[in-house]
């Protein structure tokens, strides 16, 4: 029936009108609590001198763009991927490339390692993500025992796993985000409300519960909630695609960087966007962010080869790393806080400390 | 609406009034709609939606000027541990370069 489904003076018109209502309500609501700016609170708090942050490893190995990478608990060892379809597991020490896995496709878009650290997960172009496990003998072929674990029906932007090496969260260019069981392959959970593809996600501090957030191309950032699926809060004040969204380190809030030049900080407690981080100069595409360990810093990656430090809290710039010659894909602080590893796309990794 | 009652098979004649009034708000209200399935799409996204709504509309929130003041607390609690905040000697970080050492 054409009607079906339409309860008693329900129509299509007087649902539009309660989304309508609905949108102007939690705009009022957020409203409501915004009585004073970030910026403002945090005029008392010292101004950050220029940090004294350089250059210490320069990471050559891969013969194509570096599209991602990920640290090792450990904080020595690192994983990167890239465009030609190679996965490099590195000693950030010593250089020494440790493990070396060619995959089939191109674009191996996202990576990252197993907490336990016997493990990497990577995947792209193929529209799967696979799980391999690092094998000591340095002659095995690790492509061989390389395991597919989730499958989507588009690319394969991010994936990330969750407290343990038996769970795998990914998110996809097909829309979904999708909580995978190592073992069986099984898909465990799915998550569906963007309306475009999911670039990113981000697992919330393990103290904080079972959430995660995603951004994607709709300019929507979701927080969702892992155990039952349902997206909890959502943020859209970007003007363009999400490229990348971290956690804060106390799981209150995150910070995301989108093509439309800007990083923006929400709180999760407050419902709403709190920051912006801009700058006339800034014209390029943000397309990745992390925080420092006590959160006062965001290092952002952009499509202009620099690395920008923002204040958190007074919303300033701190300092521009230069030194890639190429647009910046990934950064990532190191566990202990130490570093932060840049990938690019020309062709290295830099290490800056 | 002559249109919706034909392609309908399991129509109920005792239903006529109340779909009446129905097809006639749905055929006013909206463009004509081609298929039976884009309609009932369009309102099961718009249901969707508006469930979506009310759960993020129903949330507790806090005010900025508290959440302001957690996040500078984090901050402050954690950013002598913060090595590329406060910067940490040499000896400390094995990336920076140390004075050379003998290897035995």
């Amino acid at each position: 029936m054409a009607c079906q489904g339409l309860q008693k003076g329900e129509t299509l018109a007087s649902l539009k009108r309660e989304c309508d209502n609905l949108k102007k309500k939690l705009e009022e609501e957020r409203g409501k609590l915004n009585d004073v700016e970030l910026h403002q609170v945090a005029e008392k708090t010292e101004v950050l001198g220029a940090l004294s942050v350089k250059t210490r490893r320069v990471l050559k190995g891969h013969g194509n763009k570096v599209l991602c990478m990920d640290w090792c608990k450990d904080r020595r060892r690192l994983v990167s991927s890239s465009q030609d379809g190679k996965v490099i597991v590195w000693d950030a020490f010593t250089l020494n490339k440790e493990h070396g896995i060619t995959l089939p496709c191109t674009w191996v878009m996202a990576c990252a390692y197993a907490p336990s650290g016997c493990a990497v997960a990577c995947g792209g172009l193929d529209n799967k993500c696979s799980v391999v496990p690092l094998s000591l003998d340095k002659t095995e072929n690790l492509a061989a025992k390389k395991k597919s674990v989730a499958m989507h029906t588009n690319y394969v932007s991010g994936c990330t796993f969750t407290n343990s090496d038996m769970q795998l969260l990914t998110c996809s260019g097909d829309g979904t985000c999708a909580l995978w069981d190592v073992e069986s392959g099984q898909l465990l959970q799915s998550f569906h409300g963007h309306t475009a593809d999911v670039l990113s996600l981000d697992l919330a501090p393990s103290e904080t519960g079972n959430t995660f957030v995603s951004g994607g191309c709709d300019k929507k950032a979701n927080v969702w909630d892992m155990r039952s699926g349902q997206n909890i809060q959502s943020f859209e004040s970007h003007e363009s695609d999400i490229n990348c969204v971290k956690y804060y380190p106390s799981g209150d809030a995150f910070a995301s960087a989108s093509d439309d030049a800007t990083c923006r900080f929400y709180d999760l407690r407050a419902d709403r966007e709190v920051a912006v981080y801009q700058k006339d100069s800034i014209i390029f595409g943000a397309s990745t962010v992390d925080f420092s360990l006590s959160g006062r810093l965001l290092f952002a990656g952009y499509n202009d080869y620099t690395i920008n430090a923002w204040d958190v809290l007074k919303g300033t710039r701190v300092s521009v790393l230069f030194g890639h010659e190429n647009r910046i894909s990934r950064v990532r602080v190191s566990p202990d806080g130490t570093a932060l590893c840049s990938a690019s796309w020309d062709n290295t990794l830099r290490i800056w400390a | 609406m002559q249109n919706l009652l034909c392609t309908n098979p399991s129509f109920s004649p005792v239903l006529i009034h109340n779909f009446s009034l129905l097809s006639f708000i749905y055929s006013v209200a909206l463009p004509r709609m081609s298929s039976k399935a884009h309609s009932s799409n369009n309102i099961a996204h718009a249901r969707r939606t508006v469930q979506q709504l009310r759960i993020e509309a129903s949330i507790e929130r806090i005010k900025v000027s508290k959440a302001s003041a957690d996040l500078m607390n984090y901050c402050s609690e954690h950013a002598r541990n913060d090595p590329l905040l406060m910067g940490i000697p040499a000896s400390d970080n094995p990336f920076k370069d140390k004075k050379p050492c003998t290897i035995l």
